[in-house]
């Protein structure tokens, strides 16, 4: 088990690696510095000292790969990409094209960014399991196919109309919360029930529309005639029997979300105004800030790594047949 | 007959196929005596399992109950509440499954499988319940019972896992027990054990049981009575013994026949060998440890040394996992070896390069075990057939090539128009025979039959069998036979070897190791071969 | 006339082709024909296909693109004929000149006045704030507090019209298919209230705005048609970019086993890796800057537009293979082993064959199943990525960019709810459609959904 983490970890050294190289080759060779220059200045003040400056202002002014005018080690430190890339493997992020500590915005940020997705991802994977089970106990009846149909209507409703939809009956006609806002504190929670209710709704098709499969897919497996076999009731059978099994690829699948909840909702957060890192994306990616979106990246895809390993780590848990090595 | 002294009694019950108003069991009566096993026998969609499901009121959704009673004592169960229902299976009717694998919840201990039908059914808890499960599991013949008790499904082997299926079918002491095709997954030597632990409870607890098989050999070694079911309806019912005395239906008759007769024996041949197997092994790598290096190895084939005459038969008997699959495998060149020597022809065959490999792929060829798996869905029969002699260069002409298939299907017995076709169309027997004819195409010397039969219902099984060793007659072709099941070698093999953990534990011709064998497991394997002779 | 081909028209043209020659070779093979007929025994499936039909029906025609020729200037008698600058599509052409209509800005569904307040004159000349009047809406009226009594006028002969589309759509189909056994009927009730919708649209069109206008004064119900062709082609393009790469990396990778794989795992754990949106917008700005900085590549606005709109395409193509890829991969795998191509094995058959004639038509479920919806996928992402900044072009019609621009109208009192239920209606109805119809698709394909009553 330990050993398996280890290698898990190991593995993730390469991913890493093509990660940064893609993002870098993305943002410098396709895209160089000097355009950079340009599409930050604006096309009205573009000279050559313009961008020289500002290339030296923001550390743009050193080869990409291979400084050739430098001795020594510093031939390969004295690069964009060494100063750029290889200082996020110690989570050095720099300094954002507007010039702030990227590091102290990204932990500022990442409070509020939990504290709505966080209580959205849970109260959504209740909210989902105890509709699909309610959908299952009535399967192959009508109410289970008019169900079925409803879930998919919701699933084809863009996720900006429930946003959109739950400010203006929530928030504006019946002006039960404000549109939008944040605050630390203890009236937080003003703030927050719109956000994570609109995250919820707009969840429910997708989700249980998922798990009524995976129910029955449980259904359908021999154990299930055993337990009936032994005398359980319906109810037995589905809650002693289906709803276990079942737990395992629901606990899999949302278990490699977990790491990635840090990084925020872009939308809600944008549109409810919460200064989290969904919103600071969004912002970096209107202002082209390309410092901030390569951090993100980064950190992206250290999340998700991680919750690749969480994943396999929760399967052993939760499957008795399941053994890592 | 009188119904009073019945146990259960199944009463003119017809099951439907919902969507279609298809009659799948059709009028069957069925009376099930304490300490009785009554053997419902048939083929492949008889309706068989229909009929115990339906007594259990457990069908599938797409299927319902069209008429019957089914009375025990004078309750009719078709017509009880499903609550009350509840309280009757488990307690006084309880099932037991053909995989017992799949057929125990994977995520719960032995001990709370087991436990629960206590539960539903008695006041038992705590350590009253501990004990009343150790008891039992130590009835069914689990060694060690407090400690098994605590593990999950997967931690058991096969036969162990059935009794724990017994078990749980027996907690709160059912007067009577159904059983799917309870040994059907199983390997013979175990198949043999759980058959005797059924009859043994059946005696011992006054237990009727209702023993649905499709293998005569299971119904001869255990069960008291027995009925026929052809097409959904019982065709015949009769005493075991009156039975096999004298089967009144034609259709019962070929099920009997189709059991392989024990004492005839084909002699061995002399020849000059075709290929010579020395020393074979094949290695799986096991990896593990930080780095995935190879840690282990799995020895699927240690060592095994063979020889294949021209014209001849060699029966590899073994059972699951003892690695006889493998060694076909190795002889295709589908499997790399890890050391010795395989001889085609006097060619040294192992290792060959891709080009170099292909003549020999004309010469060696194969019919594998699962029919259905073994075509492509998406490509009609006379394209499946034809592949070998395009990618050969048998045939190159794509009119040859038609004649060819024609004549093929001509050969196995299959209407000519199965060419235009497809796999799905065909049922197994038909599409066994295709693979049949796919081999013949490229006219090889040597044949890898693996396990061709085992899928197939026992009364095509004879007419395949029949077909092979004509074709070998006619073709001279050699044949490696894989297989598990002893008792159809006699009338088949020249020689047999016996197969155990990746070794060749005893060769010889078939007379010398059906009629005298000399390694116990070989004794054993067929001391659990049911018999239709005895 | 002059025809004009954008790339994404001749994109368009070539997958439909692309799509009715797949279906039709598909066709040959029997299970796959019953699948197919188990999917369209569904009334809901007809309906669901007929309503997607409609759609992809819609975006043809509005990529059918020309520059109308002008009328010769007075007095100029030259051979020579010039070309409107504006391009205009067949679909304007057969809405009437819905998109011509222009008001000031804002208006509700059928209002004869503007939506705000502006300094006007009245007949005595004194200056007045009020709301206007509309240029076009309701301009043959002379009575305002007529305008209902003159909308249902005008729909009777418009319905009625529409009825005699329906009609001589519908009844060829019923000779040709008297003998089906599918439920056309279901396809014809839809086709028949689609032709009437149509058709009374486009006729009540002239003398109203029937879904309002938006702030720049455009027709509401206009964008929305426009922005069909946007949402067809996002999801449908993607999807076959995205599809080549899925299936090549895929079924190498479970075939080949060893390197292959391990590569093309590690390519697609990287990129699955990457937050896609942050990839997504990353791209999609480089592309940006790229069409900034070389402005003589794109001689217009339009060929701008496009370029950028392909460019997405090509994006979300890109970055979305790996799930598909996954999926081809662990079938692959199975089917590796099955007996069939083992025997193949046995056979000689080489590499490449056993690909293309083994492996790969027995995968073609899982496209099929990840095409119908990832289609829908696409056409809700689109709307997200327009919102962002980085969709479409603002220039191009699509949903998107209609919810991005009135998102906060709905606060303004009155609210102006009506853009944006345009925008919904229309992407709702296709996406609904398509899942529909992917759900029906998954159960007939999937092997895993096909359970029947167990066997005896």
């Amino acid at each position: 088990m330990f050993a398996y983490i280890i290698r898990r970890l190991l593995y993730a050294i390469p991913i890493l690696i093509g990660v940064n190289l893609l993002t870098f080759v993305l943002f410098f060779v396709v895209n160089s510095p000097d355009d950079m220059a340009v599409s930050q200045l604006g096309a009205k003040y573009v000279t050559p000292e313009a961008i020289e400056n500002w290339k030296a202002k923001n550390g743009y002014d050193k080869p990409l790969f291979y400084n050739a005018g430098a001795d020594g080690l510093e031939t390969v430190t004295e690069t964009i990409f060494f100063a750029k890339s290889v200082r996020l493997f110690a989570f050095d992020f720099g300094r954002s094209e507007s010039g702030r500590d990227i590091s102290t915005d990204v932990r500022r940020r990442m409070g509020p960014s939990l504290a709505v997705v966080l209580p959205t991802f849970l109260v959504g994977i209740g909210v989902n399991i105890c509709v699909a089970l309610m959908v299952v106990m009535f399967h192959a009846s009508r109410l289970d196919r008019a169900a079925v149909i409803v879930f998919v209507a919701l699933m084809s409703i863009s996720y900006l109309f429930y946003i959109i939809g739950g400010q203006y009956l929530v928030a504006k006609t019946w002006r039960l919360v404000p549109i939008s806002g944040f605050l630390s504190g203890a009236e937080v929670w003003k703030f927050l029930l719109l956000p994570v209710l609109v995250g919820v709704v707009a969840g429910i098709g997708a989700g249980a529309r998922w798990y009524r499969t995976l129910f029955l897919e449980e259904a359908n497996q021999d154990y299930v005639r055993t337990a009936r076999a032994k005398g359980c009731s319906e109810l037995a059978v589905l809650f002693r029997h289906i709803l276990p099994n079942a737990l395992i690829p629901i606990l899999t699948g949302v278990v490699v979300l977990v790491p990635m909840l840090f990084m925020g909702s872009l939308l809600i957060e944008s549109f409810f105004g919460i200064p989290g890192l969904g919103s600071y994306m969004l912002d970096a990616i209107n202002a082209q800030d390309f410092a901030i979106v390569r951090s993100m990246v980064f950190i992206g895809s250290i999340l998700y790594i991680v919750g690749l390993i969480l994943t396999d780590i929760s399967y052993t848990w939760a499957d008795p047949r399941v053994r890592l090595s | 007959m009188n119904t009073e002294a019945d146990t259960l009694t199944l009463e003119g019950l017809s099951v439907i196929l919902t969507e279609t108003a298809e009659a799948l069991v059709k009028d069957v009566a069925i009376h099930l005596r304490a300490g009785e096993i009554f053997a419902l026998v048939g083929e492949s969609g008889s309706g068989k399992s229909i009929t115990s499901l339906a007594g259990m009121r457990l069908l599938p959704e797409a299927l319902h109950i069209g008429s019957g009673r089914a009375l025990m004592g004078a309750t009719d169960l078709f017509a009880l509440p499903e609550a009350r229902m509840q309280t009757i299976r488990g307690r006084r009717m309880a099932m037991i499954f053909q995989n017992p694998m799949s057929a125990l919840n994977p995520v719960k201990t032995v001990f709370r499988q087991v436990a629960e039908t206590l539960r539903l059914h008695t006041k038992l808890r705590g350590a009253a319940l501990r004990d009343r499960v150790t008891s039992l599991l130590e009835e069914v013949g689990i060694p060690d019972p407090r400690q098994r008790m605590d593990f999950y499904p997967h931690q058991l082997s096969g036969g162990q896992q059935q009794r724990i299926m017994i078990a749980m079918a027996l907690a709160c002491e059912p007067e009577v027990l159904i059983a799917d095709e309870p040994t059907t997954a199983l390997d013979v030597t175990i198949q043999k054990q759980v058959l005797e632990l059924i009859q043994k409870l059946a005696r011992s607890r006054r237990l009727a049981v209702l023993l649905i098989t499709h293998d005569m050999g299971v119904v001869r070694q255990s069960a008291d009575r027995v009925g026929v079911m052809y097409r959904g309806r019982i065709i015949e019912e009769a005493s075991v013994a009156a039975f096999f005395a004298a089967p009144k239906e034609a259709y019962s008759r070929r099920l009997i026949d189709a059991l392989p007769r024990q004492d005839t024996y084909r002699a061995p041949i002399q020849a000059p060998p075709l290929l010579s197997v020395t020393e074979l092994r094949v290695h799986f790598p096991v990896r593990g440890g930080l780095l995935r290096r190879v840690q282990d190895v799995t020895r699927a084939v240690n060592g095994v040394s063979l020889t294949l005459a021209r014209g001849e038969t060699f029966a590899l008997v073994g059972e699951s996992g003892s690695g006889k699959s493998t060694l076909g495998r190795a002889i295709l060149g589908l499997e790399h070896a890890s050391s010795g020597e395989i001889h085609f022809d006097g060619t040294r065959i192992d290792g060959l390069a891709h080009k170099a490999r292909q003549a020999y792929r004309r010469r060696i060829q194969v019919i594998f075990q699962n029919p259905y798996s073994s075509m492509n869905p998406r490509m009609a029969i006379g394209a499946i057939i034809a592949e070998g002699m395009l990618s050969l260069g048998v045939e190159t002409s794509e009119h040859r090539r038609e004649a060819r298939v024609a004549s093929l299907l001509e050969r196995v017995r299959l209407p000519a128009d199965c060419a235009r076709r497809y796999p799905h169309e065909l049922s197994g027997g038909q599409l066994q025979r295709v693979a049949i004819a796919r081999a013949l195409a490229v006219e090889p010397e040597l044949i890898i039959c693996d396990e061709p039969t085992s899928a197939l219902d026992v009364s095509i099984r004879a007419d395949v069998l029949d077909l092979l060793a004509e074709l070998q007659r006619e073709d001279d072709v050699a044949m490696l036979f894989i297989t598990h099941d002893l008792s159809i070698v006699p009338g088949l093999a020249h020689r047999v070897g016996v197969m155990r953990n990746g070794e060749l534990v005893e060769t010889g011709s078939t007379e010398q190791i059906l009629g005298a064998p000399e390694h116990p497991y070989t004794q054993a394997l067929l001391a659990a071969v049911p018999r239709a002779g005895d | 006339m002059k025809p004009v081909i954008l790339w994404s028209d001749a994109l368009i043209f070539l997958l439909v082709a692309a799509l009715v020659l797949f279906f039709w070779r598909l066709r040959r093979d029997p299970q796959t024909r019953d699948r197919w007929r188990q999917v369209f025994a569904s009334r809901l499936g007809m309906a669901a296909f007929t309503v997607i039909l409609a759609y992809v029906g819609v975006a043809l025609l509005d990529s059918l693109h020309f520059r109308r020729a002008l009328p010769p200037p007075d007095g100029v008698s030259t051979g020579e004929v010039f070309y409107d600058n504006q391009v205009s599509s067949v679909l304007d052409t057969l809405t009437a000149g819905m998109g011509e209509r222009f008001e000031r800005t804002y208006s509700a569904p059928f209002a004869l006045r503007s939506f705000e307040k502006q300094t006007l004159k009245d007949e005595a000349g004194n200056t007045v704030r009020d709301f206007p009047p509309l240029r076009h809406a309701g301009a043959q009226l002379a009575d305002p507090t007529e305008k209902w009594a003159d909308v249902v006028r005008r729909s009777a002969p418009a319905l009625g019209g529409g009825l005699a589309l329906a009609v001589l759509l519908i009844l060829p189909q019923w000779w040709l298919l008297r003998g089906s056994s599918l439920p056309w009927a279901s396809s014809w009730l839809v086709q028949g209230i689609l032709a009437c919708t149509a058709v009374w649209l486009v006729s009540i069109s002239r003398h109203y705005h029937v879904l309002g206008t938006d702030l720049g004064g455009a027709d509401v119900l206009y964008q929305s048609l426009k922005g069909v062709r946007t949402g067809v082609l996002i999801g449908a393009l993607s999807t076959l970019i995205m599809l080549p790469i899925a299936v090549t990396l895929g079924v190498c990778a479970g075939y080949f086993k060893g390197w292959v794989d391990d590569a093309v795992q590690y390519l697609y754990t990287t990129l699955s890796s990457i937050p896609g949106i942050l990839l997504i917008a990353a791209a999609v700005l480089l592309f940006q800057v790229y069409i900034d900085l070389n402005p003589d590549a794109f001689p217009t606005g339009l060929e701008k537009a496009d370029a950028k709109f392909i460019a997405l395409c090509f994006i979300l193509g890109v970055t979305s293979w790996s799930t598909l890829c996954r999926l081809i991969r662990a079938e692959t795998l199975k089917i590796s082993q099955l007996g069939y191509v083992q025997a193949a094995h046995a056979f000689g058959v080489s590499h490449g064959r056993i690909l293309l004639r083994h492996i790969l038509p027995n995968t073609v479920h899982i496209i099929l199943i990840t095409f119908v919806l990832d289609f829908s996928a696409l056409v809700l992402a689109e709307a997200v990525l327009s919102y962002i900044g980085v969709g479409v072009d603002p220039s191009m019609g699509s949903w998107g960019n209609m919810i991005n621009g009135a998102r906060s109208e709905l606060s303004r009192e009155p609210a102006i709810w009506w853009t944006l239920s345009g925008a919904f209606l229309f992407m709702f109805l296709l996406v609904l459609s398509a899942n529909l119809f992917a759900d029906l698709v998954r159960d007939a394909f999937d092997p895993r959904t096909r359970l029947g009553p167990e066997a005896a």
